[in-house]
């Protein structure tokens, strides 16, 4: 076995190597230029529904301001004032956080069986002063699986999982009990 | 990156040229394959645009844009290798088997050999034995200190060895 030799292998491995080429770039911004085109417009589409604004009697003209300068700009913003009901959960509905500590991650997704584990569906957000990632959706009461999708590709379960079931595939899901009034935990 | 965070998308054009040409080897070295690289690197770049404001540090995209990248390459070198597993390669001639080597056969046993490496020791073993980068370089890409990634390319080296032993 000689080291001259390995390295002439690994050399001539090297040399073979292909950079991908152009049309990667291509590809890539096609693509970056539609997610662009359609933020754009998901944005004007926001701006242009009809909102609804819970308003403080005690900031009632800083909230009037808004309201003005909106309607100047072409959207519409109908006030509520506090106090009166807030946007109902559904009726047999609970409303679950899930959390996760991931400062490195890109992306986060809630994958479970009550999203038909989907992996683009449910979003987290990130907060940029922690980097720890979150989002709350609405289940029902019973017994959900669910995992976390790191970066699209990685599946783990959460580290603060109430309990982890077997998926019948050699991995483990995580599981959260829900009953009417919120989260049990086991 | 502050130009493609504050909305400037055609920006992004001149990061993905930068970091496509900086990686590009070491992605066609992971995915054992130059069509699957680009692939892999495509997605790597439309996964960090979608996710551009979860990059805690800007100034290091390139560190967390490798992440991103490597993870891909294992994704499409495992997904490709459940698919085609490469033939085996084996000395033909017993008299001199490296003048009947040629840059195929090279190229096949040497993937043949990363297959062996798990994605930790291939990943630093590319990065060092193929690429020759340093590894302040590198232990900055994996976020790993040095010693620790010195065991790796040895462990590493000797696998490859072993599956080279008979080219040797």
């Amino acid at each position: 076995m000689t080291s001259d030799r390995y390295d002439d292998l690994l050399a001539q491995y090297r040399d073979g190597l292909a950079v991908p080429g152009s049309e990667v770039d291509r590809a890539v911004m096609a693509v970056v230029r539609d997610r662009q085109r359609l933020r754009s417009a998901a944005f004007w589409r926001w701006f242009v529904r009809p909102h609804v604004m819970e308003v403080r009697p005690l900031l009632a003209a800083a909230s009037l301001a808004i309201v003005v300068g909106a309607s100047v700009l072409g959207t519409t913003i109908a006030v509520r004032w506090s106090g009166a009901p807030a946007a109902a959960v559904p009726a047999g509905m609970v409303l679950v956080r899930f959390q996760l500590d991931a400062p490195d991650a890109g992306s986060v997704a809630l994958a479970g069986s009550f999203n038909g584990w989907s992996d683009s569906t449910t979003l987290f957000a990130r907060n940029p002063d922690t980097g720890t990632w979150s989002v709350t959706v609405m289940l029902p009461p019973g017994e959900h699986e669910y995992l976390f999708v790191i970066d699209g590709e990685r599946w783990i379960p959460d580290p603060d999982a109430h309990a982890l079931v077997d998926d019948g595939f050699g991995n483990q899901n995580s599981m959260i009990v829900v009953g009417p009034r919120g989260v049990v935990r086991s | 990156m502050a130009r493609v965070l504050s909305g400037d998308a055609e920006a992004y054009g001149v990061l993905i040229e930068r970091y496509r040409l900086r990686f590009g080897r070491y992605a066609t070295a992971m995915c054992g394959d130059a069509d699957q690289a680009a692939d892999a690197m495509q997605e790597a770049f439309i996964r960090a645009y979608d996710g551009l404001a979860g990059c805690r540090k800007p100034e290091r995209f390139g560190s967390w844009f490798f992440r991103i990248l490597t993870n891909q390459c294992h994704n499409h070198r495992s997904r490709h290798r459940s698919h085609q597993r490469l033939e085996g390669v084996t000395a033909t001639s017993s008299e001199s088997p490296e003048k009947d080597l040629t840059s195929a056969e090279i190229r096949r046993a040497i993937d043949r050999a990363l297959d062996d490496l798990t994605p930790d020791l291939r990943e630093t073993f590319v990065l060092r034995e193929i690429e020759g980068r340093s590894y302040p370089e590198i232990a900055e890409l994996l976020d790993t200190a040095e010693p620790a990634l010195r065991k790796r390319v040895e462990r590493a080296r000797q696998s490859v060895r072993s599956a080279l032993e008979e080219w040797l």
